[in-house]
């Protein structure tokens, strides 16, 4: 019996172990021989950056054969992430959200490099939804707000007797306190929290025509989708600009164009210098932008897809990032 | 029949006092005579010199790690070696799941159930887990769950030794319990930035922070499990010449099979919990699905990945903690075979023939991916049905008036006032009653305890954020158990309304937040209310549980008495079972606290404001010191209300024994 018992064991685990070895041999993956070190560029949660990204990729792996890996990431964590160089670049920041980033990481730390702008400018403002101007055209600009029986258009139960004026990801800049205070707008300023919850509200006061004012942003997909008109705030001026950097909190106009730019790991340069030329050489005009994020957001395209396809129609773009 | 409630009214009986004790009441009348004394002279608000500095030496410190994260001894040495050995387990752990492919796996879930629990358990795990590939989720949930694997491994290495180690000393469990406390109530939020300083982007942050998060309810269960190993137990044990050792090993652990199992269970279930929070730091996985869908404010795309979690997650628990029928094993005499199989190494061997034999074939046959053709597409009839419900519950519901009313009814009437208390009254008034309700629940210990919790609150000068997430706490929690215990009743007294319960309780647990944030948000408007909403969906499961198994381990001698004496049904729950299940449901409530408690950054996300959106503004603006102040404040808030609703359990408990006499 007891011979019986270790025979069988024996077989069973003969057999295992050789089941296991050939699954083995077949799951190690044949590492590419590319040419350039391979790289990874982090994919920030919104499709402007998924679609830089990708094209960013296909170019690299077929022109200049280096391997890319898409890290989807925080943009908090990207940071950290460029700076220990498990991140090599990072095609589309923000700079209103990333000031204290780019002091630490840039222009202390020097482990970041900022690498030219991508392109598309961006532009914050205040927004309400465009159905609203019908009854009343008076809100189209800031003194429209200066009313108590308009702004009163805009409480909640949050508000109270106040006009709600409604701010979304807490990461992004805003000076619209100020801008209420300074104004002397009766209105209250409450934040939604995530960019989700602010679109969520969008929405909602879309579909039920209710009045809400909000702070919200240009390019984003939502703007193709719901028809929302940026109300006009005092021009921008340079006492305003110099109020803003001394954050003395006397800020009390538009805010200023965004210019979104590009930053990488600053061991990239040695890393693969190709790769670093290149992506510090490519842009996207806001149209181009516009109309890969178009085919992902309106097609229902991968960004991948959608990327190989626009890099297929636009060799000549291609070509004068490459020269 | 009223004989709990009258004991409560009647004071224990007291051992003689000694001096101390003599001496403690002028004690006591003297500090809130203090406390009153020097809040008149400081004032209403909390005074800008009374500052602990915590946040600016926070930011200094956290500044610190940034720059020298690269050169210093502690990071070469301590922080990367860890980091790469956790990345190394993850990336093998997932690469045999993929070379098991999935029939491999699911034969290695139908094993592994069928061994602990039996063919039921088998059967639950395998349809559970093929459910991830049915909704088309196979490959990342693989990713997700190589991370669980090794999060919820190392979660148990270290939180079953500290378990026995706090269950068999009291010093260990008094020091460990506020760190517990902080590991579960501190938000994420707070310490996320510096671990990924500390431990790179992806694996192994993610790993280290899930384990931070995990660990607390392995340690209290199997504590609690070594605990309840009955005194002579262990003195048959030590009669008959056990060492230490021997003792510990084998009669104080197999006797806590269970609760450490119970440990399993919610260190599995607290693991999966916080899935999305690790794909925010570059882990792939179904976390960064659910995140996508969120971003395109898509609620049946992120559903989908939801719902794979929640079942990878339900899936492992009913494999691992599967309660084998013992009886089954008894009763039929076992064959040659079943002998045979009964033997350990060769079950094992077995085990492994056969998944081996399965991965060949599905390799030889090409199975790498989970069929397409088989997948179901729930995104499409979840967001009709999401739409369906925001359309037709937000306005026009006859009576109720819908959510959208509902909504601005507590902001007005329940969040509003209780925040203009709270903030409007002179912040050491609040220090004083802190100290007073100690006092009265517990002693004067907890109510030095108090007191410190809400002076340490103002030191760190978040008072009315403090404040405002009080009053949004006090009325979550009102409402979760005005829902919990009704429904816990229901369960207690029918097993089908129990059974029926289960899987939705294990959904509610596990499903993450932001899942169902869009709808809410869509009902309840922005604001506080759809904070209070999503705090009470994930805080009523353990209030409903723990209801259930409080009324269930009533003895049935005093039912049986008042059912004699012609008490109805609703006479024996109310003067029965209710009053002799209080400590049970004051556990209850403890958990629906903490519960609520730990999901406060949640509800900043959808416009409660507060502590909670403070700590997501220290991430977001890495104001690492302003996050931990308000992540501090929470962790303070949430010691008080534990403690003094642990103090109400044990005083009942203590009342209803008495009464027992």
């Amino acid at each position: 019996m007891n011979i019986r018992y270790a025979r069988s064991t024996r077989w069973m685990v003969a057999a295992a172990l050789i089941a296991v070895a050939a699954g083995c041999g077949s799951a190690a993956k044949s590492s590419s021989s590319a040419a350039g070190a391979g790289i990874t560029l982090a994919v920030n949660p919104w499709t402007g950056s998924a679609v830089n990204a990708n094209v960013a990729k296909v170019v690299l792996e077929s022109k200049l054969s280096t391997a890319v890996t898409l890290l989807p990431i925080d943009e908090n964590a990207t940071w950290p992430g460029l700076d220990a160089g498990s991140i090599d670049a990072v095609l589309e920041v923000w700079p209103s959200g990333h000031a204290a980033d780019v002091k630490t990481y840039i222009d202390e730390k020097k482990s970041v490099v900022n690498i030219g702008l991508l392109g598309p400018d961006a532009k914050i403002g205040w927004y309400i939804p465009t159905a609203m101007l019908k009854d009343h055209p008076e809100l189209a600009t800031w003194e429209g707000f200066k009313d108590p029986k308009n702004a009163k258009l805009f409480a909640t139960a949050e508000s109270g007797d106040l006009g709600q004026f409604l701010m979304g990801d807490p990461s992004y800049v805003s000076y619209d306190e100020q801008i209420i205070k300074n104004l002397a707008l009766p209105l209250k300023f409450v934040v939604a929290g995530s960019e989700a919850a602010e679109i969520t509200a969008i929405k909602q006061a879309v579909a039920d025509n209710t009045p809400l004012l909000m702070q919200f942003w240009q390019p984003h997909w939502l703007q193709s989708k719901v028809a929302l008109t940026q109300v006009t705030l005092p021009k921008v001026t340079e006492a305003c600009l110099a109020s803003a950097a001394a954050a003395d909190g006397g800020f009390a106009c538009d805010y200023p164009v965004d210019h979104l730019f590009k930053a990488a790991s600053a061991k990239l340069a040695t890393k693969n210098a190709a790769a670093f030329a290149f992506l510090s050489k490519i842009q996207l005009t806001t149209d181009q932008q516009n109309e890969i994020a178009a085919m992902v957001d309106g097609d229902g395209m991968t960004p991948d897809a959608a990327a190989k396809k626009w890099v297929d129609a636009n060799p000549d773009v291609v070509k004068g990032w490459l020269g | 029949m009223a004989v709990a409630s009258a004991a409560l009214s009647t004071p224990a009986r007291m051992p003689r006092p000694g001096l101390g004790q003599r001496l403690r009441p002028f004690a006591v009348h003297a500090a809130l005579a203090g406390i009153v004394i020097a809040g008149i002279a400081i004032g209403r608000d909390v005074p800008s010199w009374f500052d602990a500095h915590i946040q600016s030496k926070i930011d200094q410190a956290y500044h610190w790690t940034v720059i020298n994260n690269t050169t210093h001894w502690l990071f070469t040495w301590v922080f990367s070696p860890i980091s790469d050995t956790i990345r190394w387990s993850t990336e093998h752990v997932l690469s045999f799941l993929q070379i098991l492919r999935w029939p491999g796996v699911l034969i290695v879930v139908g094993l592994l159930g069928h061994r602990t629990g039996g063919r039921n358990a088998a059967v639950v795990g395998v349809t559970v887990m093929s459910g991830c590939g049915f909704l088309g989720f196979w490959d990342h949930t693989m990713i997700t769950l190589s991370l669980m694997l090794v999060s919820v491994a190392v979660a148990l290495l270290i939180g079953i030794p500290l378990g026995i180690w706090s269950g068999l000393s009291l010093r260990a469990e008094k020091v460990m319990r506020s760190v517990l406390d902080t590991a579960q109530v501190m938000p994420l939020y707070v310490y996320i930035l510096p671990l990924v300083v500390a431990f790179g982007i992806g694996d192994s942050t993610a790993v280290v922070a899930t384990v931070i998060y995990a660990v607390p309810p392995a340690v209290r269960i199997t504590s609690l499990g070594i605990r309840a190993v009955s005194e002579t137990t262990t003195e048959v044990g030590t009669s008959f010449g056990c060492t230490g050792w021997q003792l510990l090993l084998k009669v104080r652990l197999p006797l806590a099979r269970r609760p450490i199992l119970l440990g399993v269970n919610q260190v599995i279930m607290m693991a999966f919990g916080i899935v999305v929070y690790a794909s925010l730091i570059g882990t792939a996985g179904l976390g960064g699905d659910v995140l996508t869908g969120l971003q395109k404010v898509n609620v049946g795309m992120a559903f989908a990945p939801g719902l794979a979690i929640v079942f990878a997650a339900i899936s492992l628990d009913r494999i691992t903690t599967g309660q084998r029928d013992e009886r089954s094993d008894v009763d039929v005499v076992p064959t040659q075979r079943q002998l045979l199989l009964r033997r350990p190494g060769v079950a094992v061997a077995a085990g492994f023939a056969v998944v081996a034999v399965v991965a060949l074939v599905a390799k030889l046959l090409g199975l790498d991916h989970f069929p397409a053709s088989l997948t179901i597409d729930v995104a499409k009839p979840v967001n009709q049905a999401a739409d369906w419900v925001s359309r037709n519950f937000r306005k026009g519901v006859p009576v109720v008036g819908g959510t959208g009313s509902f909504s601005d009814f507590v902001v007005v009437n329940l969040l509003n006032p209780t925040r203009d208390v709270l903030q409007g009254v002179a912040w050491w008034l609040i220090v004083a009653v802190a100290l007073a309700v100690g006092l009265v629940s517990g002693g004067w210990r907890l109510g030095a305890l108090c007191a410190g919790c809400f002076v340490g609150i103002a030191a760190l000068q978040v008072w009315d954020l403090a404040m405002d997430t009080f009053s949004q706490v006090l009325v979550a929690v009102t409402l979760s158990l005005l829902v919990a215990v009704p429904i816990g009743v229901l369960a207690a007294r029918s097993d089908r309304v129990e059974r029926a319960l289960r899987p939705l309780l294990d959904v509610a647990q596990v499903m993450p937040a932001f899942v169902y944030l869009v709808p809410v948000i869509f009902l309840f408007n922005v604001g506080r209310v759809p904070g209070v909403v999503a705090s009470v969906i994930y805080a009523i499961p353990p209030g409903i549980r723990l209801t259930t198994l409080g009324l269930r381990q009533v003895p049935f001698a005093p039912r049986e008495a008042a059912i004699s004496f012609g008490a109805t049904p609703r006479q024996e729950l109310v003067k029965v079972q209710l009053p002799l299940a209080t400590r049970s449901m004051m556990l209850a409530v403890n958990q629906t606290i903490i519960m609520v408690l730990s999901i406060v950054v949640v509800a900043g996300l959808i416009g409660a404001g507060g502590l909670g959106l403070e700590t997501i503004y220290g991430l977001a603006k890495k104001e690492i010191g302003r996050g931990t102040a308000a992540g501090l404040a929470i962790v303070l808030l949430a010691i008080v209300l534990d403690r003094v609703t642990q103090a109400w359990g044990n005083r009942s408990q203590l009342v209803t024994r008495s009464s027992r006499h």
